[in-house]
């Protein structure tokens, strides 16, 4: 069993369809895929739009506005970064722009008590590793 | 399905349990010829080698795979007519590429495989050193593993178990009753690994792993093989075993596999899977004697009974509160103890049950009275499966 955290979580691997989501996060802003014909938003990101079938598809930023969807308080460590920092809230919250557009985060600075589905949250941002900044959620 | 009827003939098992130290072609060999046995089978009689090898989650190093044309060989089997070592959800994936295979003609006599080995106990992912090498995922993993989604469970069970405690009023209480029921059956069955009773005082004792969900709702990982044989009807006779007919049999995929972007965490492949099921047979919910649905975690077997109609939506709590899964109830489930109290065998173990509950004399005091249809359902989120066999 570790005895010491470890320094940073599992870090994505962009590849050049993905690009585009990790360099808005090191910016601050959260970039989602959206197709110029039907005006779509796709994600996780695709070559193709599902409703058209269109393949000009371009990022967008998004409001950072959503509400909770589905999530889950874990409690047991399953890998050595989170030694120190469960629990931890995992969770998919709907972003404000699309029904079902919807991204895996983490909600933080919200009391267990509090989380409920449909919980109206708000983006904001944590830097958990050099270059690394994750678009994590709050209760609005 | 009344064309070309398909029977499971002959079933059997490996030994089963943690880190058995056999290899995967010795657990293959093990329950390919115990399958063999109960059918008063030889190898002569197969023509067609369907199987899943792997680990559901992170595997640990050294594991050597088991792959269809293989086994067959080891076991003197062949020339095959039909193979397949592909993918699917769990068992379901082999046993519905066995069907197919018979009823397309290509075989007449499938021997059909799942072999699973134990997945890293959580104590072995946190010794990885990971500070020495940055760990880095690709893929749609790169969009939920730096959030922590590191279980399966978190995204298969936590979140959906959660939203059904949120939408519907469900309690961790009616998760108890389905695990203390599930174990009551358990504790009449020889093969259980877990057989000593539960109370929910023992339910609420078991530690959360991920919230709601707890120890108690999780499978038991092991290492084992499973091994069901079909054949045609025209030959199903000729065996040493009573036959058990698949009556319906469908396969349902409803998105790529990351179980956070589903399009409802809730209502998946299940669902699909249900509404064509239903489509295929006359049989109706009322007439199955007993239903043996997919145990990963508690919730799924939540999820198939309001799928497939044996409860509203959004009352699979109640109704099980309310007794109706126990032994003595309405709908026996999971009549082997499931795969929290026999060991992971993914699914397979309830196709096992289904045959020999149908079989009518295998099962002692856990026997359904006058079985003549089950149901068993395999996996859940974006791909599942599910087959309705009868004794006629």
């Amino acid at each position: 069993m570790a005895t010491q955290a470890a320094k940073y979580p599992p870090l994505p691997l962009p590849n050049p369809l993905t690009q585009f989501f990790w360099d808005g996060c090191r910016d601050r802003r959260l970039m989602i895929l959206r197709c110029q014909n039907c005006r779509f938003f796709v994600h996780y990101p695709r070559p193709v739009c599902p409703k058209c079938l269109s393949t000009e598809l371009a990022a967008e930023q998004v409001s950072g506005e959503g509400k909770l969807y589905g999530y889950t308080v874990t409690v047991q460590a399953f890998h050595p970064y989170y030694v120190d920092k469960v629990p931890y809230t995992l969770a998919v919250v709907e972003l404000a722009e699309q029904p079902g557009l919807r991204i895996t985060t983490n909600i933080v600075d919200t009391p267990e008590a509090a989380l409920r589905t449909d919980l109206p949250v708000r983006l904001t941002w944590r830097e958990v590793a050099p270059d690394l900044v994750l678009p994590m959620f709050a209760a609005a | 399905m009344s064309k070309n009827r398909v029977a499971a003939v002959g079933v059997g098992y490996s030994s089963t349990g943690r880190r058995l130290g056999l290899s995967s072609r010795q657990l293959a060999v093990q329950a390919a010829t115990a399958a063999m046995r109960d059918a008063g089978m030889t190898p002569k009689d197969i023509d067609g080698s369907t199987m899943l090898w792997g680990v559901a989650g992170a595997a640990p190093p050294g594991l050597d795979v088991a792959e269809s044309m293989d086994v067959a060989s080891m076991l003197g089997i062949g020339p095959l007519n039909f193979w397949n070592s592909g993918a699917g959800p769990a068992y379901i994936g082999p046993a519905i590429q066995a069907v197919a295979a018979i009823r397309a003609g290509f075989a007449h006599t499938v021997l059909s495989l799942r072999v699973i080995r134990q997945r890293m106990t959580a104590a072995e992912m946190l010794a990885e050193d990971t500070d020495a090498k940055r760990e880095y995922v690709d893929g749609d993993a790169q969009f939920v593993a730096p959030f922590g989604s590191v279980s399966p469970l978190q995204a298969i069970a936590g979140m959906p178990a959660q939203r059904h405690m949120d939408l519907y009023g469900t309690t961790e209480e009616h998760f108890g009753r389905h695990v203390i029921a599930q174990r009551e059956w358990a504790s009449h069955n020889p093969d259980a690994i877990f057989r000593q009773p539960l109370t929910l005082d023992d339910y609420f004792a078991a530690r959360y792993v991920s919230k709601p969900v707890r120890l108690l709702d999780c499978d038991y990982p092991v290492d084992s093989a499973s091994a069901i044989i079909y054949t045609t009807e025209e030959r199903a006779r000729d065996f040493a075993k009573k036959p058990a007919f698949v009556e319906a049999a469908t396969l349902s995929s409803v998105k790529y596999q990351t179980f956070e972007n589903l399009d409802d965490i809730l209502d998946n492949a299940p669902v699909h899977c249900a509404k064509t099921l239903w489509s295929r047979t006359d049989l109706r919910p009322k007439d199955i004697d007993c239903v043996q649905l997919y145990d990963g975690f508690t919730i799924i077997v939540f999820q198939w009974l309001e799928a497939l109609g044996f409860c509203g939506r959004g009352e699979a709590g109640p109704f099980v509160a309310e007794g109706n899964t126990a032994m003595g109830g309405s709908l026996p489930l999971n009549t082997d103890g499931g795969a929290c109290n026999v060991g992971r065998r993914h699914g397979a173990n309830f196709c096992i049950e289904a045959v020999r509950q149908l079989r009518g004399d295998e099962s002692g005091v856990r026997q359904v009275p006058n079985a003549k249809a089950a149901l068993w359902a395999n996996a859940v989120g974006s791909f599942s499966g599910a087959m309705i066999m009868t004794a006629e």
